[in-house]
């Protein structure tokens, strides 16, 4: 084994015991905290990529080709796939519903637009920084009536909205 | 030697350096807005920091000379760079710093957007400030000259990675000893620099021209990584990228916290030259120093001229003798040598530690760690193994092929990927497109294959790796039994893998906010919705 190697080994040691001491929560100013994702601003609002947390997911996904990139809400992933330099090729956008692991999948085939049967969305312009109350996807109409009820006033008359109208509201934002 | 300077045996040994200039005491570190006193002049300055002739520093001779135009774009734009610093200047200083927004701005854009063929000199666009600036003219001249020709010598195809090096340490040590003028190679505290009372007045109130001006430091900066270690098919390649995201983006970017920094866009050539790294960002600064104080109300110009010659003086090499990267007599004042974790090419930011800094768009993070898998990267003589990925205007080490590949794949738009190999001499230089297809930027992956048997990225360096050749892996594996019966992926069969989120990933945290500007206290809305 190389000198280079060994010093690797010893450094990643290192660095994997600063992580372990990172994940038990040592609360200084410069700690680090475990993070489920690899995590940067949001290319559309650059506004922060709220993680997923046990209980909800947050991240959007776009998917274009081979890359797959993270949104702050399902907005942000609509408006920047109608933007100029998505407008060809296929997407899929990863949309998080209610149900933890269980994303809303969207996608733009051949220029066709397609949800799942029975996904709805909220879309409620307030301060973007509410974002991941206002645009979210759900599995079913129920999901959307219980998530505008827990979330009064931010979601008041909020209508339950399909993909088109979600589209609409999202495009040339 | 005599051949090139003027100046060396009249200047080297300066009187005035013997009484021991001594500046004001420092404050600590700047906070916008605040009111401060506009700082005094030192005492008992060299002579030379005042002198009024007119001394020109010639290139170095040398095969290399302008081969930055077999890379014809990057060429063209760092004309257009000289004039458009030049027209800015002259402008302040001759009444028109009114029209900086608007006509200035128009005028330089047209120029920027049909750059000269051939690099002007300042002095013949800018002729009130050269007569005014003479000394701080010859500063930029002399600095401007060391980014020249060391883009030159690493844009020689003729000479091998050894020897670029070498002719790159020969021209710095003739850069420092030719005139007095040269900048520290020390990395200064950014944030005592960006702290005085003048500073950030022209970010504030022009920041079109501003932008234009951190645009020109970001493709400064940028270009070394775009040219250092790669063939000049690769380097063409990735100025093509490269180019591109400086015409489309970073030029008319008003956003930005901070000039960038050489590191942040350059950090493989910043690791191997930290010195010279430090040098371009002192120069970068003192830029900014002066554009803040040729604006600032309320001065006179006996007061402007003060301050300029202060600002210099600030950064002169001559200034900081005795001292040594790491050192700080004065934390976060002028005497305050430390640098970023893992980089001692960048100095310490504003309101940053050694221990995190914060990257636009990205957050907090150390620059000695892998920003994919958090893992520590390779220092020192091992330095040339890390990888890099460049896209969205940024550039990152990082620790394996398999974090080069997936970080490309996260980030939008087009990405270069600079892979290393089993051999310092042989990096695979990869071009992501929209899509995330990779393509070779030159033959040299023409028969390049890859291990990569994902585990822990505690071990990633080791398990996820690039060769030259199939004979280079097999050699690997025979060194290597625990890989034995691991296969070798063509290019095309590791482009299509997916790693999993790297399990030593941990997000390093900071004070809330932008740590620049005061933007922790306002509420961010976000930019387009």
């Amino acid at each position: 084994m190389s000198v280079s190697h060994t010093i690797s080994r010893r450094r990643a040691l290192t660095g994997g015991l600063a992580a372990l001491v990172a994940a038990a929560g040592i609360p200084t100013l410069f700690a680090a905290r475990p993070a489920l994702a690899h995590d940067a601003d949001c290319p559309y609002c650059k506004l922060k990529v709220v993680q997923d947390t046990k209980e909800q997911d947050n991240e959007v996904v776009l998917r274009y080709g081979r890359k797959r990139i993270e949104y702050r809400c399902v907005f942000c992933a609509l408006a920047e796939a109608q933007t100029a330099q998505y407008k060809t090729g296929d997407v899929t956008v990863l949309a998080p519903s209610e149900k933890k692991a269980q994303p809303v999948v969207i996608e733009r085939k051949g220029g066709k637009w397609s949800a799942p049967a029975g996904a709805v969305f909220v879309a409620v312009k307030q301060s973007h920084n509410h974002c991941q109350t206002t645009y979210r996807a759900f599995t079913t109409k129920a999901a959307f009536d219980a998530h505008v009820a827990k979330n009064q006033p931010l979601l008041k008359g909020a209508k339950p909205l399909d993909l088109n109208g979600l589209l609409a509201v999202a495009k040339g934002q | 030697m005599e051949r090139r300077h003027f100046l060396r045996a009249a200047l080297a040994g300066a009187a005035g350096l013997a009484l021991g200039p001594v500046l004001p005491p420092p404050a600590a570190a700047a906070r916008q807005n605040q009111k401060k006193p506009l700082p005094e002049l030192p005492k008992n300055l060299p002579w030379w920091l005042t002198n009024r002739d007119a001394n020109h520093v010639f290139w170095t001779r040398g095969k290399y000379n302008f081969a930055v135009y077999k890379v014809r774009p990057l060429a063209l734009d760092l004309n257009a760079v000289s004039v458009g610093h030049s027209m800015a200047y002259e402008d302040m200083v001759t009444g028109r710093t009114a029209q900086l927004e608007t006509k200035t701005f128009a005028r330089i854009d047209n120029v920027l957007k049909n750059p000269p063929r051939f690099a002007p000199s300042e002095r013949f666009i800018g002729n009130t400030f050269s007569r005014r600036f003479g000394v701080l003219e010859q500063v930029f001249d002399q600095t401007h000259l060391l980014h020249s020709q060391t883009v030159d010598v690493l844009a020689e195809p003729s000479l091998s990675r050894a020897e670029k090096e070498a002719e790159i340490e020969r021209l710095y040590e003739i850069y420092r000893t030719t005139t007095p003028y040269a900048i520290t190679p020390l990395p200064l505290n950014m944030g005592y620099l960006y702290g005085q009372s003048y500073s950030r007045a022209f970010r504030n109130r022009y920041p079109k021209v501003n932008g234009l001006f951190w645009g020109y430091h970001w493709l400064q900066g940028a270009m070394y990584d775009a040219l250092y270690g790669l063939t000049l098919e690769e380097q063409r390649k990735v100025y093509d990228v490269l180019g591109r995201q400086y015409h489309d983006v970073e030029l008319y970017r008003t956003d930005r916290i901070f000039m960038p920094m050489t590191a942040e866009v350059s950090p493989r050539f910043s690791a191997r030259f930290p010195h010279i790294a430090n040098v371009f960002d002192n120069l970068h600064m003192l830029h900014d120093m002066v554009n803040d104080i040729l604006v600032t109300e309320g001065l006179t110009r006996k007061q402007q001229d003060e301050q300029v010659t202060r600002a210099i003086w600030l950064v002169m090499e001559k200034a900081h003798e005795g001292y040594k990267p790491g050192d700080a007599p004065e934390p976060n004042g002028w005497r305050d040598y430390r640098h970023m974790e893992g980089m001692p090419g960048m100095g310490l930011m504003p309101d940053m530690t050694p221990e995190a800094m914060f990257m636009q768009g990205l957050g907090w993070m150390s620059l000695g760690e892998c920003h994919h898998c958090s893992m520590p990267l390779p220092e020192g003589r091992d330095a040339w193994r890390a990888h890099s990925v460049t896209a969205d205007g940024w550039t990152m080490r990082v620790r394996c092929p398999l974090c080069a590949r997936d970080m490309s794949l996260e980030t939008k738009g087009r990405a270069v990927l600079y892979v290393s190999t089993e051999s310092p001499e042989r990096p695979l230089v990869l071009i992501s497109d929209d899509q995330g297809n990779l393509t070779p930027a030159s033959d040299r992956g023409r028969d390049v294959v890859f291990l990569e048997q994902e585990a822990s990225h505690a071990g990633c360096s080791e398990w996820s790796q690039a060769f030259t050749n199939r004979a280079a892996f097999d050699a690997f594996v025979a060194a290597n039994p625990e890989y034995r019966g691991a296969k070798a992926r063509t290019l095309a069969e590791w482009s299509a893998l997916e790693g999993k989120r790297p399990d030593t990933y941990f997000k390093r945290q900071g004070p809330p906010g932008n740590p620049f500007d005061g933007a922790a206290e306002k509420k961010n809305e976000g930019s387009k919705p």
